[in-house]
């Protein structure tokens, strides 16, 4: 059965971009434009295998997210990724104290993208 | 001679169409930012569309690689089974060399059987005489010898008889002789033209086989690079879904020039407000102007991705897991 990724970005084209990249390697996809829809949709019952979420975005930016979404029962252990353009090591070591399992500057070849994938979802 | 403006207005008039051109620029970002996106979005959509192309391709070539080996398959068991008879045609001249040493060797013991005709001819004989002289000795011993002379005219008898036996069987074995003998000669004639025959047949059976193989392996090869490169063309689509996403991040590096820009305007608009009315206020602007620089720098600073942005210090990681 095919696993679901969440993908949360304010970007229009990254969220068209990564549910293609995703859909052609054979997953199904949730979109969220920021982290509070994300959240909501997480507390709607949504169970992903995997979440990938940008840092910089409006209502509720990646970091807020990523520490909610650890908060909740059942997500403790489900990975989620950073996928943003902020490259400074104190956003990182902030999202790594809060749970996130890895981070991702953008842009992220599709290659690299499903080695990752493969990495943090053993079987997908 | 010309006119001298005063300065203050003038300078004042210079920052508000510098505003107003700000403004303009402003608005045109804000487009090129629309406009990558949008050309984005046709850029996935068309990507997208190419590798559905792919993919029905890859498809289409499964199917043809999979009614290729069925039909690979069935051909080759025939030409296996043509191959089968070749070799057994192949044989034939060595089978029929065989057969007909086993009919000259039949020929042999027909001749020999027929030489013992002759011996058997001359036991006839020498019987038929010994009858006849037990006979007259029967006739010179009289009434005593009367029983004796049906047991000599009994042996005669029976001489006849196998003298004519094995004259029919001699003529008997001659005839079987002389079937065998043509027999074999009509073969051995045939035999000639039927090998001729066998070996053209076996050199056709051959050339078939290797003109199958030499097929089969070039079709193979074509539709390996066929694959391949269908692969490398998925492959290049996923890289190019990535790509795009440099769109995001033009977008992001215009917005943080846009918030310097709108910041620095402000200042601007602040200058020009004061008209010299208010010196320290005026003072401010140039340190509201060095903040702006240090913030936008420093915004950079933690946004930093391209090889350009990095060099001459430590890229940072694309990617890390925790």
């Amino acid at each position: 059965m095919a696993k679901t990724i969440m993908i949360v970005d304010d970007s229009s084209t990254m969220l068209m971009s990564l549910r293609n990249s995703l859909e052609i390697a054979g997953f199904k996809v949730l979109e969220a434009n920021d982290g509070s829809v994300a959240l909501k949709t997480l507390q709607g019952g949504a169970k992903p295998d995997l979440i990938i979420t940008d840092i910089n975005m409006p209502n509720m930016g990646g970091i807020e997210f990523i520490g909610k979404a650890r908060a909740l029962a059942g997500f403790r252990f489900i990975p989620i990724l950073a996928l943003t353009t902020e490259s400074q090591q104190g956003k990182r070591d902030e999202a790594k104290k809060l749970g996130a399992t890895g981070w991702l500057l953008k842009p992220v070849s599709g290659t690299d993208l499903n080695k990752i994938i493969k990495q943090v979802l053993p079987g997908a | 001679m010309s006119a001298h403006r005063d300065p203050v207005p003038a300078a004042a008039e210079a920052l508000a169409a510098y505003l107003q051109l700000e403004e303009a620029i402003d608005g045109s970002l804000n487009g090129v930012i629309s406009d990558t996106e949008s050309s984005a979005r046709s850029i996935i959509q068309n990507v997208r569309r190419l590798h559905d192309s792919a993919t029905t391709l890859a498809t289409y070539l499964d199917g043809t690689s999979l009614q290729a080996g069925d039909l690979g398959k069935e051909i080759f068991e025939s030409v296996a089974f043509l191959g089968d008879i070749g070799a057994f045609i192949k044989r034939l001249p060595e089978k029929i060399e065989r057969d007909l040493s086993s009919v000259q060797a039949l020929v042999t013991e027909i001749k020999f059987l027929n030489e013992m005709t002759a011996d058997v001819k001359a036991i006839s004989l020498q019987s038929h005489l010994l009858a006849i002289n037990a006979a007259v000795e029967a006739g010179r011993a009289g009434t005593v010898g009367s029983a004796f002379k049906v047991v000599a005219d009994e042996m005669r008898r029976l001489a006849g008889t196998s003298s004519t036996m094995a004259v029919k069987i001699n003529k008997g074995l001659a005839r079987a002789q002389e079937i065998v003998e043509n027999g074999i000669e009509s073969t051995i004639k045939e035999s000639a033209a039927q090998l001729a025959e066998v070996s053209t047949a076996a050199a056709t059976i051959d050339k078939l086989q290797n003109n199958f193989e030499d097929m089969s392996q070039y079709y193979k090869t074509r539709l390996a690079i066929v694959i391949k490169h269908n692969e490398d063309l998925v492959r290049d689509i996923g890289e190019a879904l990535g790509q795009v996403q440099y769109q995001d991040v033009v977008r992001q590096s215009i917005e943080r020039i846009r918030i310097a820009a709108g910041r620095r305007n402000d200042a601007m608009r602040t200058l020009l407000l004061m008209q010299g009315e208010d010196a320290d206020e005026e003072a401010g602007v140039p340190l509201q102007l060095e903040l702006i620089l240090k913030d936008y720098l420093a915004e950079e600073q933690k946004h930093r991705h391209s090889v350009r942005q990095t060099q001459g210090s430590a890229a940072p990681l694309k990617i890390e897991l925790f």
